[in-house]
């Protein structure tokens, strides 16, 4: 396209796992000085690609160009030779090490483990405007500058071509305005950015190309000036997008859940401090919160899970103060844990099993103490049915699902049990627009049928969308109730971060 | 904030050791048990110290690495034999050095099982100890058998490597003892202790203590290696091979405990004996698990395990009933500490615990003979029951890495 070789060049990458094809004929250019965007659905092979260009995985089929010279990537320790560096989804940073210690891990050729390393973190953190400090232990951080530290470590390393998967998952609009400034600083010291993405706003601000990735192959790259999110949208699922936004309401005069005064005491400060609300019948109330401010301490105390919670919570009038947490599931409590992998699934155990999860007191699937497997079978097998999981059969692996089948899986096992409270913690995380839009239909059919619903979430449209009511935590306190109908993210995004005050 | 919270003062086992020999003089003046802080004594701890110190560092080096190594103990048997064998062929420093290979061959075995085939770390451990018995018993009846003072059960007898006195300060020391003056004749021991008789091989010991310390938290070798227990997949992201610095960390854990094995064979006893081990390298694993993975909070514990064995073997009776009481004081405390974190419950608990050493403290004069054997593994439970609540090892220890989790 231009004189001079782009600073990364793929063509016809392709990749195959047994039975699924990851990666087919991608063709990218990314210029030099650039932010280049890469969007497509999840499972739509961009995770992969960008594990080929880091090294991680070896491409079957196709070529790297860096600079204008092709290359070979083996390994990470290849790439970063060859001036990639990669920021991961999920932080690959070692909690219980101190920055300096993750920064300088794998090069401490450069500068040493010692002080000339300290003072190079000081003055790129300085240059860039990352403001970390090296002596602070990793868990001590919060998201974004767990972030931050993660490019700091790629740039510490001479990366020309940082990858960045999904960054702003898990930041709030603030944070990601900083980010999106701490990137254009990047590009403006001519280092080539490559910014994987599934928010579409998010990417038309930021890039200056954009490529589209569907099932696995490049199907077109397109200026942002020119395109819409809508077109962008139809180009990655060659459908319309789906909105969260929901229909009339539907909130009763019922109290269903009755929270009062709830406590959680922590280490320095407490984890949960005089937490009081109520959800009506029909309502879903929305939490909105930056993460680690007590959202997961609020439903695990909810849910009986927290040893040490003070304060009271009332189902439909039964105390459920003094109960184990499988009591409370029989008083009509449905859970869509935060992360399904650790709390909502047993991964290598078969669908039908991860059925009875949960249920293992119930009839029919069990009956005298022993699990009834036809009963069980059957019913997942309705589950798979009604609730549109894709898998081969119900003695298929959970790990064999993609996320957003297993979420549909754990949202149909919990609406099965004739709840009368659906707690839905990140329900869309980390799932394709499809899931999403299913579990959207899932959590509104659940408000239209009088359930209550506690809602958290880190994507504030979801938010926005689906609640009649949001309340916002900071540091363990409800600081703040905001009508979704007239509230924007950006006010949100203030009372999370305790920058402004509640509506 | 947290860097100024976590860190210790410079100093602070100096003060800790300093406090441990007070309050033990303070007990010795109250209970009038002699033997509590005798240079004998602390001498015998030495001995008893060292080889769950070092199986202990065996577990530090492999669990930093995220390898769980339950074969110590197995390893140590390896090194016992490999001590018997190359010790009595080849003079004293040789059977430190068979000692050393001896358990880095255990060490190989569990590396490849946990590192190379992804083996689940305890099974691959246990079976270790199972076949390491048996295979020491194997070749001690055909190696030992028809040698002088040699059989199935054990070797000949091993030449020792030699030791350090000073004797002039030795001397002095020893007459300052005999003063009976509070704390300065328990420091006198100690001192004595350090000067008489000091096997080179306990100094090596703690040499290696130190040469861990370093080389884990000082070098970028030891980054790596901690970074592989800790994170594997941010380190292979980064570049560490982290297959390769396991497989090291495990060989090395095992020829550490190996020396463990060793020791008691050339230095606490003086020749390879059949069952020598007697479990010290659970002790040694469970040292290092109170010593939360680091090297000093393991020599505590070590010292800990290796002072409630050596009162057992001396004036066992008295001793561990001065012991009791110690303990008795030691839980009221706690109890006035739980009750300060107003957890009541857990503060009348201890409290009646408390009260019933007390009363047993006062029904009888002398534990008898049974109860002081198991002292140091009932301390061991009762130290990792409480200290359990506030320990962290590596994230990612016990886990099986394979190549290319990364992201």
């Amino acid at each position: 396209m231009s004189d001079v070789a782009p600073a990364v060049r793929l063509r016809g990458i392709g990749k195959r796992f047994p039975g699924v094809i990851a990666n087919d004929d991608i063709n990218i250019d990314v210029a030099r000085g650039t932010i280049h965007a890469i969007v497509g659905e999840n499972g739509a092979g961009k995770s992969t690609l960008m594990k080929i260009l880091y090294g991680v995985q070896a491409p079957d089929s196709g070529t790297i160009d860096i600079a204008g010279t092709q290359v070979s990537l083996g390994s990470p320790a290849d790439a970063i030779k060859h001036g990639v560096g990669m920021v991961f989804q999920h932080f690959q940073l070692a909690d219980n090490f101190t920055v300096l210690e993750n920064v300088v891990l794998g090069a401490e050729k450069l500068h040493g483990i010692g002080s000339a390393a300290r003072e190079e973190i000081v003055r790129i953190s300085d240059a860039y405007g990352l403001g970390v400090e090296p002596d602070q232990l990793v868990e001590d951080l919060g998201v974004g500058a767990r972030q931050r530290v993660e490019i700091l470590k790629v740039l510490y390393r001479g990366a020309k071509v940082i990858i960045l998967d999904e960054p702003t998952a898990v930041l709030v609009p603030q944070e990601v305005d900083e980010l999106f400034g701490n990137l254009r600083e990047l590009k403006a010291e001519g280092l080539s950015v490559i910014f994987i993405s599934h928010k579409l706003d998010e990417v038309l601000s930021i890039a200056d190309e954009i490529t589209v990735i569907r099932r696995g192959t490049t199907v077109a790259t397109v200026d942002p000036a020119g395109t819409t999110s809508r077109e962008l949208a139809e180009l990655m699922v060659g459908s319309e997008l789906p909105s969260p936004s929901t229909e009339a309401s539907t909130v009763t005069e019922r109290v269903t859940l009755h929270v009062a005064d709830l406590g959680l005491p922590g280490e320095n400060r407490p984890l949960l401090e005089a937490v009081s609300f109520d959800i009506h019948a029909g309502e879903v109330l929305g939490i909105a919160g930056v993460e680690g401010n007590g959202q997961a301490e609020l439903v695990e105390a909810i849910m009986g899970m927290r040893p040490g919670a003070t304060g009271t919570v009332r189902l439909a009038g039964q105390d459920l103060t003094e109960l184990s947490t499988r009591k409370r599931r029989e008083a009509g409590i449905g859970y869509i844990p935060e992360d399904r992998h650790r709390h909502g699934l047993l991964l290598d155990a078969p669908l039908w099993e991860n059925r009875v999860l949960g249920h293992q007191t119930r009839k029919p699937w069990v009956r005298r103490g022993l699990i009834d497997r036809g009963a069980s079978r059957t019913d997942t097998q309705r589950i798979v049915e009604d609730y549109d999981v894709r898998t081969p059969g119900v003695d298929t692996l959970a790990r064999a699902l993609s996320g957003g089948n297993q979420q549909k899986l754990i949202v149909g096992r919990e609406m099965s049990g004739d709840p009368i409270l659906l707690i839905a913690a990140h329900p869309t995380r980390g799932v394709d627009v499809g899931a999403q839009a299913a579990i959207w239909g899932h959590i509104k059919e659940a408000r239209r049928q009088g359930l209550a619903v506690l809602l958290i979430s880190a994507d504030l449209d979801e938010l926005i969308g689906l609640s009649d009511r949001i309340e916002v935590i900071l540091r363990g306190r409800l600081v703040g109730s905001f009508d979704p109908g007239q509230v924007t993210p950006e006010q949100l995004g203030s009372a999370m971060t305790g920058a402004g005050g509640a509506a | 904030m947290s860097a100024v919270t976590r860190r210790l003062p410079r100093l602070w086992w100096l003060g800790a050791a300093v406090l441990v020999l007070l309050a033990i003089s303070v007990l010795r003046v109250v209970t009038g048990a002699e033997d509590l802080a005798s240079s004998g004594t602390v001498r015998a701890t030495l001995i008893a110290l060292v080889p769950i110190m070092l199986a202990g560092l065996g577990g530090l080096w492999s669990e930093r690495a995220g390898v769980v190594n339950i074969g110590l103990e197995g390893m140590m048997v390896l090194g016992t034999y490999g001590a018997g064998y190359f010790g009595y062929h080849y003079g004293a420093w040789a059977g430190v050095a068979g000692a050393l290979l001896m358990g880095a061959i255990g060490g190989l075995i569990h590396a490849t099982a946990t590192v190379v085939f992804g083996v689940d770390h305890i099974i691959s451990g246990v079976a270790i100890n199972i076949i390491a018995v048996g295979a020491v018993q194997y070749l001690a009846s055909l190696t030992f058998v028809g040698l002088p003072g040699g059989g199935q059960t054990q070797s000949p007898k091993l030449d020792n490597v030699g030791s350090i006195t000073i004797g002039p300060l030795s001397d002095a020391l020893g007459e300052v003892e005999d003063q009976n003056i509070f704390f300065v004749s328990e420091l006198a021991a100690v001192a004595r202790a350090m000067v008489t008789n000091l096997s080179l091989l306990v100094v090596l010991a703690f040499v290696l203590l130190f040469v861990t310390y370093w080389v884990l938290w000082r070098t970028s070798f030891g980054l790596r290696l901690r970074s592989t227990g800790e994170s594997p997949s941010a380190a292979e992201s980064l570049g560490v091979a982290v297959l390769r610095y396991k497989f090291v960390a495990v060989l090395i854990s095992g020829a550490l405990a190996g020396l463990a094995g060793g020791f008691l064979a050339m230095v606490a006893s003086s020749n390879y004996r059949d069952g020598q081990t007697g479990g010290r390298g659970y002790i040694g694993l469970a040292a290092m698990i109170f010593g939360n993975w680091r090297p000093g909070g393991l020599l505590a514990g070590s010292g800990l395990f290796g002072y409630t064995q050596t009162l057992g073997l001396r004036q066992g009776g008295t001793s561990v009933h001065a012991l009791l009481l110690a303990v008795a004081v030691l839980a009221i405390g706690l109890a006035g500490y739980q009750l300060w974190r107003k957890q009541v419950r857990l503060a009348v608990g201890i409290l009646v615990a408390a009260a019933a050493l007390i009363t047993v403290y006062a029904a009888i004069d002398v534990v008898p003979g049974d109860f002081v054997n198991i002292t140091p593994y009932v301390v061991t439970l009762l130290v990792l029951a409480f200290a359990s609540q506030r320990l962290r090892m590596p994230a990612a220890d016990g886990q099986v890495y394979r190549r290319g989790s990364a992201g």
